[in-house]
């Protein structure tokens, strides 16, 4: 049987135009889209974030008066850290709110909205009542807590006096001012954590609560191994912005102490402030704000690095 | 309803929009404009600054361009326009920072102009002023006020105790005034004395002891030296031990006008730039000399002054600059600012227009004219800010009798001496500039 190699022999068909590839993904329009709608926010950015860390770490290695020419300096402003007592004891002000002010907000924080999250009637008022401090101009609000710090005449002193306590000089007090102004930031800032915990726990699928009920789970234990993990994203959120900003805090400090008694309430950016436009020296603040940078980019870095073990995602 | 915007119809609304920024980001008012910058924290203030305003482009014909900012955020303000090269031709600077700015080459010395105009008179003005206006032998600004610290008295409430009114031109001396401050306090209900807790007030008594912040070259600090620490320990006796002021609330606002206006407080150590608000008070005051101590009465005398930045061009733009600062300083202009209360003017020619109240008023211009009592110019360095700064940490704290003077004076002088060095080392290199 003669074998017909028709069906094997090669075929030479005529050519076929190549298949175009498709433009690369940044080129796509829905690429030029999303570039379109990050533009604005990018250039603002790079203007006034990027460009001025840029501009700093320049700074840092220079004499700058701001009036005359500024002069090499090296690393000189960055060797001045070491001895400056006033820089240390800013940097431990500044971790001391920080470490008190940020578990007690977020506790707060947490507390209100397992509260308002209970099915309670106009919860939209209640919601928007809370959130009005952190809605407020800190300057503002600064200048009412003065009033309520106000020794022997102040709302706090009045309130402890009730209960037979002597209420202290909170805002010339080596040992209350901090404190004080922890009491203030806390007040001030609950509310966003709030806001931001509430919208998590309206989120959570009522099932999960369901399919423990049926499994007899206690209310402690439900919210232990069913909100915490479901809302660890919030939280981890809430606490790297509110870190960031504990460290950043300044104006209720310079309203209210001043950074005194002392140094007491002396804050980094504070001194920074005071560094470069006080003293004008602005080498020596750049280099101050830089380390301020690294201790704020070290730590969010490492609450990134932990959050792989404790936050939990749905997908 | 839906609108469909084509790409065109939005570049043409973007470019219109970048049209719009680019207008609001003009480089200002346009050459030929007098402009010029001071603080201003109220109305009032302002009104006085508008009339300013009015009466530059009646003398100079050009329009006039003041930017005021309230007086807290007036240097920092100030510091950018300068650095910026957006500064006004003319710039008012608190006495206190005049040698600050000049030493950094931040404002030029006017002694070239002064000389090349035969028609400016420095001599119409205090030499407290012109002292004040200098620095390193050169005058770098011209003063609009000056006045010493004075001693401001609730007549009602003296009368009331039954207490002999002190002499209008005789100080007393400090013993009297503490045993008088003992004598009029109430604890809980009235006052005998009221000062801001900060080095401001601090240095009259300091100079009254015949003490000062730092030695005549500035090499080191002399707050640890008898006189001074003299000066200090009696202050603070008044807070801490005598209790004759009202307790401190806050180191911050910590206000002695504030505490005077509550009529319930005998005497408080400030300048005449109050008489303006305690002009509201609702009971009969007046102003006495300040307390004579070993040195007699020589409280601080500060002032202010309109300067111009280095920035300003050679030719038309220095021309108008000088100008403006002539009219600004001017008996016209002081006339204003003087008939409206605000302070002492510095020129000995428009003196008249600060008329009582008080009763008493005269004897701001009888201090600064050496007849009645004395004032000491408050002695700066060129880093005062960094020494206040220091200061203010430290200090507030025997107020409150946290620490005492000798821990605190102690505490504060190697760093305080440190800023001292600086100071030293700043004229150096502004004198090695200037030569």
């Amino acid at each position: 049987m003669a074998i017909s190699t028709a069906d094997t022999a090669p075929v030479t068909t005529a050519p076929v135009p190549a298949k175009q590839a498709p433009p690369p993904r940044w080129r796509s329009r829905e690429a030029l889209t999303a570039w379109l709608f990050i533009l604005p926010s990018l250039i603002g950015f790079l203007i006034f974030t990027a460009g001025p860390v840029v501009a700093a770490g320049v700074i840092s290695l220079l004499n700058w008066n701001l009036f005359s020419a500024p002069t090499w300096a090296g690393l000189h402003n960055f060797a001045r850290l070491g001895p400056d007592p006033t820089f240390w004891s800013a940097l431990g002000s500044t971790a001391y709110f920080t470490l008190v002010s940020v578990p007690l907000t977020i506790l707060v924080s947490l507390a209100l909205a397992l509260l308002l999250n209970q099915g309670l009637k106009r919860i939209a008022v209640f919601r928007s009542l809370l959130l009005l401090p952190y809605a407020t101009i800190t300057v503002a609000v600064a200048f009412v807590w003065i009033w309520l710090y106000i020794p022997h005449d102040g709302l706090v002193n009045a309130v402890l006096g009730w209960f037979g306590i002597n209420g202290p000089a909170w805002l010339i007090s080596d040992t209350w001012a901090m404190p004080a102004l922890i009491l203030m930031s806390v007040w001030k800032s609950f509310g966003f954590g709030m806001v931001v915990f509430l919208a998590g726990l309206q989120a959570i699928p009522q099932q999960l609560y369901e399919a423990g009920r049926v499994d007899g789970t206690s209310p402690w234990k439900s919210f232990r191994h069913i909100t915490v993990p479901m809302l660890s994203p919030a939280l981890f959120f809430v606490i790297v912005t509110s870190v960031i900003g504990s460290f950043q805090v300044f104006d209720q400090a310079l309203i209210m102490t001043n950074g005194g008694p002392g140094t007491r309430t002396t804050t980094l950016v504070m001194y920074i402030y005071r560094t470069g436009f006080e003293n004008y020296d602005q080498g020596y603040a750049a280099a101050q704000s830089l380390v301020l940078f690294a201790f704020i980019v070290l730590i969010t870095a490492g609450q990134f690095l932990f959050q792989r073990k404790l936050v939990h995602y749905d997908n | 309803m839906s609108t469909n915007l084509t790409r065109r119809s939005v570049l043409q609304l973007g470019g219109l929009a970048g049209i719009a920024l680019a207008a609001g980001c003009s480089s200002g008012p346009p050459a030929g404009t007098a402009t010029w910058a001071m603080w201003s924290s109220s109305a009032a203030e302002k009104k006085v600054w508008e009339d300013f305003g009015k009466y530059v482009e009646k003398q100079l014909g050009v329009k006039s361009v003041a930017t005021l900012t309230p007086s807290s955020g007036y240097p920092t303000k100030l510091d950018l326009q300068l650095v910026s090269g957006t500064a006004s031709l003319v710039t008012a600077l608190n006495g206190t920072l005049i040698p600050t700015y000049a030493a950094r080459g931040a404002h030029r010395p006017l002694d070239d102009l002064i000389a090349a105009d035969p028609d400016f008179k420095l001599d119409d003005f205090y030499e407290t002023s012109r002292k004040i206006s200098g620095f390193n032998g050169k005058t770098y600004a011209i003063g609009f006020d000056v006045a010493p610290t004075v001693m401001y008295y609730n007549k009602d409430l003296l009368k009331k105790q039954g207490v002999p009114l002190p002499s209008r031109t005789e100080p007393m001396s400090w013993a009297t005034f503490r045993d008088l401050a003992k004598q009029l306090t109430k604890p809980g209900e009235q006052y005998g004395f009221t000062c801001a807790p900060a080095i401001d007030d601090l240095v009259s008594w300091i100079y009254c002891a015949g003490g000062n912040v730092m030695s005549a070259d500035a090499s080191r600090n002399t707050l640890g030296d008898p006189e001074a620490m003299e000066a200090l320990q009696f202050v603070i006796d008044l807070f801490v031990k005598d209790k004759v002021t009202p307790p401190i609330k806050n180191l911050v606002t910590e206000s002695s006008l504030s505490n005077f206006m509550q009529g319930n407080v005998a005497f408080m150590q400030n300048g005449p730039w109050q008489v303006v608000n305690a002009r509201k008070a609702k009971f009969d005051w007046d102003i006495i000399p300040f307390p004579a101590g070993a040195n007699g009465s020589t409280p601080r005398v500060s002032g202010s002054s309109f300067a111009i930045p280095s920035g300003v061009r050679e030719g038309a733009e220095l021309d108008l600059a000088w100008k403006l600062l002539k009219t600004l300083t001017s008996t016209g202009a002081l006339d204003i600012y003087a008939k409206a209360g605000r302070n002492n003017p510095a020129r000995l020619s428009a003196g008249s227009a600060f008329q009582p109240p008080p009763d008493n008023l005269g004897i701001v211009q009888d201090i600064l004219a050496g007849k009645v009592a004395g004032g000491h110019a408050f002695d700066v360095t060129t880093n005062w800010n960094q020494v206040k700064q220091l200061l203010g940490q430290d200090l507030p704290r025997t107020f409150l009798g946290q620490v005492s003077v000798p821990e605190a004076i102690n505490g504060l002088t190697p760093r305080l001496d440190v800023l001292m060095r600086q100071h030293l080392d700043t004229v150096r290199q502004a004198t090695a500039r200037k030569g």
